[in-house]
């Protein structure tokens, strides 16, 4: 999940690293996705979560 | 031996046509869902069975229009894995039955019009990970007992109308992913239990009746990346703890939150989205905001916050949606925005900003909509506003702007609204207005304009309301008015217009409201088209103006 890194001490929070979750594929970077699942309506606002991208590919932090 | 007529329907069989039956199927597109010509179940549409067994493993009739009920039958079909309705216009109430698909895992009915209680039943699927009951009309308690089912990672129950309180067991089941209990009607408050949830992403509450307070025990729920409290009455202020969050998008807006935004919020750069609009916070905008340098979405409006906008929000080099707007705010809109070269929406409308628009907003090339309504800033438009291309919304009213309105607003060629209402704006009204081809609102009224109404104003095609009332404007109507099909709303009281309210007018067929009082218009009101339907309200205040009215000048050579 996001903030591996800092966890455990202290308030805060940083975007996931990324580092080696997007198997071979490089470069691989956090980005924001919208979540609607299951939408068929979109709504003028909804969540977003951090996922790690690469290409057009997206894979959990 | 596959003759029918030694070869009666298995149980399965017999039960997908009661299953048939009781649906109103219109475009009958079960129609190959038939015992006399095929009874072969396992080829009909939407079922699959198991290579082995031949019994039906998996039920999929999505999207089908089908109206009717839930049969009953469902119930035997005892090797169901799963059983996907979502999406069709299904009444009636979940059956009973259902808890006898022991082996069902994904549960979907959601987007129906179910209605009734959620059956206690479900509890009996101690196989299922997926129930979706999004976007129905149940009603009564979240069933307590769906605690029971040990292997549930996706609970949806969203757009119901389901009361009472979240059952707080529901909290300790460790393998649940996805909470979505939106617009419900749920009642009593945040349990400190909430944390328990250790594989929780997602928790979404927005839009019930929730109370009480945010919990201290908050920064537990560190599994989160999206906390979604909005639109209940949460009440008290935002803990300091909330800050051990790992959250991707906290909202908490229209709640009845108070205090100070805490400083700590600061330090969660993993925001995306933070939205603490619509409640009652106070205090300033604490400048360690500009920490979030990875968020995208900034919401702050609708409270009572005091104090400048810090000029450290420019290093909130992602953020894209920035709203301060309707709060108390004071000083001057800090150069450093212009740092945010992906900034769409800027909304600073009713706070207490002075002095003038920073010259380089110009450089929030991306920018979409502005909107400084209801301050008391001053200076002219600055002339670079015109590389603001993607402008679509360009709001400064009530304000102390003054000076002339540039020509180069002309060239922002994607304007749908043009507000400059209620400044000191003065001069001629640029032609090069008439040229937004995308305007659908102009209000430039009460500013000290003069000068003619430009002819080219027949050019905005789009265009629904006009409002130039209350300035000083001469000359008379530009007979191209006519063309404009799209108009509903005229409105050029309180000027010196003059001369011939012009025939062409009675062409704008979708002129709804029309406001000529107050200029010294003469002649006769057109006749034809139709035009009698606006009242004299429309023409009051031109002595001069012939019409069918009482105390017209002319009323006797027109009386019908």
């Amino acid at each position: 999940t996001a903030g591996d890194e800092k966890r455990s001490r202290g308030p805060g929070s940083w975007p996931p690293s990324c580092r080696s979750k997007c198997g071979w594929c490089s470069p691989c970077e956090p980005v924001h996705v919208p979540v609607q699942p299951g939408m068929i309506i979109r709504l003028e606002y909804y969540p977003e979560a951090w996922r790690c991208k690469c290409g057009n590919k997206l894979f959990m932090p | 031996l596959f003759s029918p007529f030694v070869h009666p329907l298995t149980e399965e069989g017999q039960a997908l046509m009661s299953i048939k039956a009781s649906f109103n199927n219109m475009a009958d597109v079960l129609h190959d869902w038939d015992d006399v010509h095929n009874e072969d179940f396992c080829s009909w549409r939407g079922i699959f069975c198991d290579n082995s067994s031949f019994t039906v493993i998996s039920l999929n009739l999505s999207s089908l229009l089908l109206g009717g009920e839930i049969s009953p039958a469902i119930g035997d079909l005892r090797n169901l894995q799963s059983l996907d309705l979502q999406g069709n216009k299904l009444s009636g109430q979940i059956p009973d039955e259902i808890g006898n698909c022991a082996d069902l895992t994904h549960l979907d009915l959601s987007d129906n019009q179910l209605y009734g209680d959620i059956p206690f039943s479900i509890s009996k699927l101690k196989q299922l990970e997926f129930l979706n009951l999004k976007r129905n009309q149940l009603t009564g308690p979240i069933p307590t007992t769906l605690s029971q089912i040990p292997n549930l990672k996706t609970l949806d129950l969203a757009q119901n109308k389901l009361i009472g309180e979240i059952p707080r067991l529901l909290y300790w089941n460790e393998v649940l992913q996805y909470l979505g209990l939106r617009g419900n009607m749920l009642t009593g408050t945040l349990s400190p239990d909430i944390c328990q949830l250790t594989g929780l992403w997602y928790f979404d509450v927005r839009g019930n009746n929730l109370t009480g307070t945010i919990p201290d025990s908050i920064g537990n729920c560190t599994s989160f990346e999206i906390l979604d409290i909005s639109y209940n009455q949460i009440s008290g202020e935002i803990p300091y703890n909330i800050g051990f969050l790992q959250v991707a998008t906290l909202s908490l807006q229209g709640n009845r939150l108070t205090g100070k935004i805490p400083e700590v919020i600061g330090l969660m750069q993993a925001l995306a989205i933070l939205d603490l609009s619509e409640n009652e916070l106070v205090g300033p905008i604490p400048p360690i905001l500009g920490n979030l340098s990875f968020t995208g979405k900034l919401y702050l409006h609708g409270n009572k916050l005091t104090g400048p906008i810090p000029a450290e929000l420019g290093n909130m080099s992602k953020l894209s949606y920035l709203q301060l707007n309707d709060n108390q705010l004071m000083g001057r809109i800090p150069n450093e925005i212009g740092k945010l070269e992906h900034l769409f929406e800027l909304n600073l409308a009713n706070n207490h900003l002075v002095g003038s628009i920073p010259h380089n907003i110009s450089s929030c090339t991306a920018l979409n909509q502005f909107n400084v309504h209801g301050n008391q800033l001053s200076g002219s438009i600055p002339l670079s506003f015109r590389s603001l291309e993607s402008l679509t919304y360009l709001n400064l009213s009530a304000n102390n702007f003054k000076g002339s309105i540039p020509t180069e607003l002309g060239h922002i060629i994607n304007l749908d609204t043009l507000d400059l209402s209620s400044n000191y704006f003065s001069g001629h009204v640029p032609a090069s207005v008439g040229y937004l081809e995308h305007l659908l609102t102009l209000n430039l009224s009460h500013n000290q304009l003069y000068g003619p109404l430009p002819g080219e104003f027949g050019n905005l095609r789009s265009i629904q309301i006009i409002d130039m009332s209350s300035n000083n404007l001469s000359g008379s109507i530009p007979p191209e008015f006519g063309q404009l099909q799209n108009l509903m709303s005229l409105i050029l009281n309180n000027n010196n217009l003059h001369g011939k309210i012009p025939d062409q007018l009675s062409n704008c067929f979708s002129l709804t409201s029309l406001n000529l009082s107050y200029n010294n218009f003469s002649g006769v009101i057109p006749a034809m088209k139709n035009f009698s339907r606006f009242s004299a309200e429309s023409f009051l205040g031109n002595p001069l103006l012939c019409g069918d009215w009482l105390g017209s000048i002319c009323r006797p050579h027109i009386a019908k």
